[in-house]
């Protein structure tokens, strides 16, 4: 039942963002066709840069929304009182944001893909999915997670969606400036969200960030536990 | 199944360094009707939240239905209803999704009580919570509670914002189809009328400390206000005398017991008994209640009578 609910109270955001996503590239297309932009290479770039945006955006508001946002409301005296623990209100919570990015993430990648492949037929879409592996999509994902996990644990520290959006767009932030910092004064390579970490081959790099994001909810679940209502 | 169904010893509470509660031993039996007493701030809320594991005692233990409130609160939670001092839910949810919602936690809940809950309390089902009038809010809470076929309903202050009868509809729906499920009623409330008309045992809470608990009827049959005219009358309060007031020639003793005794004793030092009568809940809470404020600031140093012992 606390699964419906957490749909419940995020569909609306869900499905507005899932218009977005299935919309943004074929629309862009649309607006272009015909000028310079869709002959200079107009595509892959379009498509990757837009996930990734996507990707910022709906896990800052996913975070922020999501289950553990009610964390902070009255009624958690009635949702703490049903007969479950607080790990599993938190982690359902969780986990309906992540199939919500999910769900979201495909949709976007299949329009983009399918709108290339409507406007450049066999030119364009090979190197497209070709480039998939360039462009590291996975990773792009993963970073998401990341920030998803990263807001819902702020939320659950502040006890506030707002703060915890706030606090974790600056963190986000925070953390790209201070890598670029460190390269720029010492040419230190500080890996940041879904980088390569050190040696490692990409898919342990990858593990290790998807463990953090884990790590997050791990900590979020701590502080709930430990709360006092 | 003979264990209370509430039992706490030596509970305590305190946040960040401000007692909310201290040292409570507390016994509910199971099957009755407990009414907690006390001022606003008193402790009742802090004490409910314990029972249900939402906070952590500072010490003492608590038992609800024979398990431990620190490590087997879950399977308190399956068998206990409550009903918040809070009355805030989702505000987006419709009271019939409410019970949606609430329905899929408890194997035991009542399906056949939605309806005639709601049609008891008028409840608008199809309409969202927040556009609920408070008194709405609160029916819906105590909706949720009556049907989920609890061992045990803790209500924190549960006819907030209830007309009166609603609150006559919901104190026979304690009475009557709780008692009849074999569930135990724990309630808090400064609603005395309330408590007087359905409690069997009551206790009293103030500053944090348990002043008394003990079966409502004993209370009413043991406690006495005796009024007495005469000149350099006692004074001093003890176990036995609760308060003692002067207007004049006139000294009005609260005594918890033999109030024969005592007022033979006033007679033997030349007074003149004018009346012995007994108290109501009214009374009496607010006899103990000022004596506790008068043991805080040091001016007595009177006990109250152990209550354990009655049950």
């Amino acid at each position: 039942m606390y699964f419906w609910k957490c749909w419940r109270d995020t569909r609306a955001f869900f499905v507005a963002f899932l218009i977005i996503a299935a919309a943004v590239i074929p629309l862009t297309a649309l607006v272009c066709n015909g000028t310079g932009i869709m002959q200079e290479g107009f595509g892959r770039d379009a498509v990757v840069s837009t996930f990734g945006l996507l990707m910022t955006v709906i896990t800052l508001g996913l975070g922020a929304i999501g289950a553990i946002h009610e964390f902070s409301d009255k009624a958690v005296h009635f949702l703490f009182t049903k007969p479950r623990s607080r790990a599993y209100f938190v982690w359902i919570g969780w986990l309906v944001g992540c199939i919500e990015v999910l769900g979201i993430a495909v949709v976007n990648l299949l329009a983009g893909s399918a709108t290339l492949a409507f406007y450049h037929p066999g030119q364009y879409l090979s190197a497209f999915f070709g480039a998939l592996k360039g462009f590291d999509i996975a990773g792009i994902f993963i970073y998401g997670v990341f920030v998803y996990g990263q807001t819902y644990a702020l939320t659950a520290v502040l006890r506030s969606g707002l703060k915890g959006l706030g606090a974790s767009l600056g963190a986000t932030t925070g953390l790209w400036a201070f890598a670029a910092a460190i390269w720029a004064r010492w040419r230190l390579h500080l890996p940041i969200p879904a980088d390569h970490i050190g040696h490692l081959p990409v898919a342990l790099s990858n593990a290790v960030w998807i463990l953090t994001a884990l790590l997050f909810v791990f900590g979020a679940q701590l502080v709930v536990e430990r709360a006092e209502i | 199944m003979n264990e209370p169904a509430i039992v706490t010893q030596g509970l305590a509470k305190a946040y960040a360094g401000v007692r909310a509660v201290t040292g409570i031993n507390l016994t509910v039996p199971r099957g009755s009707i407990y009414g907690f007493l006390g001022r606003n701030g008193a402790g009742k809320t802090t004490t409910i939240k314990v029972l249900l594991g939402l906070v952590r005692p500072t010490a003492g233990s608590a038992r609800v239905l024979g398990f431990d409130t620190r490590r087997e609160h879950i399977a308190i939670l399956q068998r206990t209803a409550f009903v918040s001092e809070k009355k805030t839910l989702y505000p987006s949810l419709t009271a019939s999704e409410l019970v949606r919602f609430s329905r899929g936690f408890y194997p035991t809940w009542l399906d056949s009580a939605v309806e005639k809950y709601a049609q008891l309390f008028e409840i608008p089902m199809k309409q969202r919570f927040e556009q609920l009038s408070n008194g709405n809010q609160t029916k819906v809470w105590l909706l949720l509670a009556l049907c989920q076929g609890a061992d045990l309903l803790i209500l924190d202050e549960p006819t907030t914002a209830l007309d009166p009868i609603t609150v006559d509809q919901l104190m026979r729906v304690l009475a009557e189809d709780a008692l009849d499920r074999g569930c135990t009623i724990f309630f808090s409330s400064h609603q005395l009328e309330e408590v007087e008309r359905i409690a069997e045992y009551v206790g009293f809470i103030d500053h944090g400390k348990l002043l008394m608990e003990a079966r409502l009827d004993d209370i009413k049959s043991e406690f006495r206000l005796i009024t007495a005219a005469g000149t350099a009358l006692p004074l001093q309060l003890s176990p036995q005398v609760l308060s003692v007031d002067v207007e004049g020639a006139f000294y009005r003793y609260v005594v918890t017991a033999d109030a024969e005794g005592f007022a033979a004793g006033l007679s033997q030092n030349g007074a003149t008994v004018t009346s012995i009568t007994p108290l109501g809940l009214r009374e009496i809470f607010l006899q103990l209640v000022r004596k506790e404020q008068s043991c805080t600031s040091g001016n007595a140093g009177a006990t109250l009578v152990p209550s354990s012992s009655r049950f």
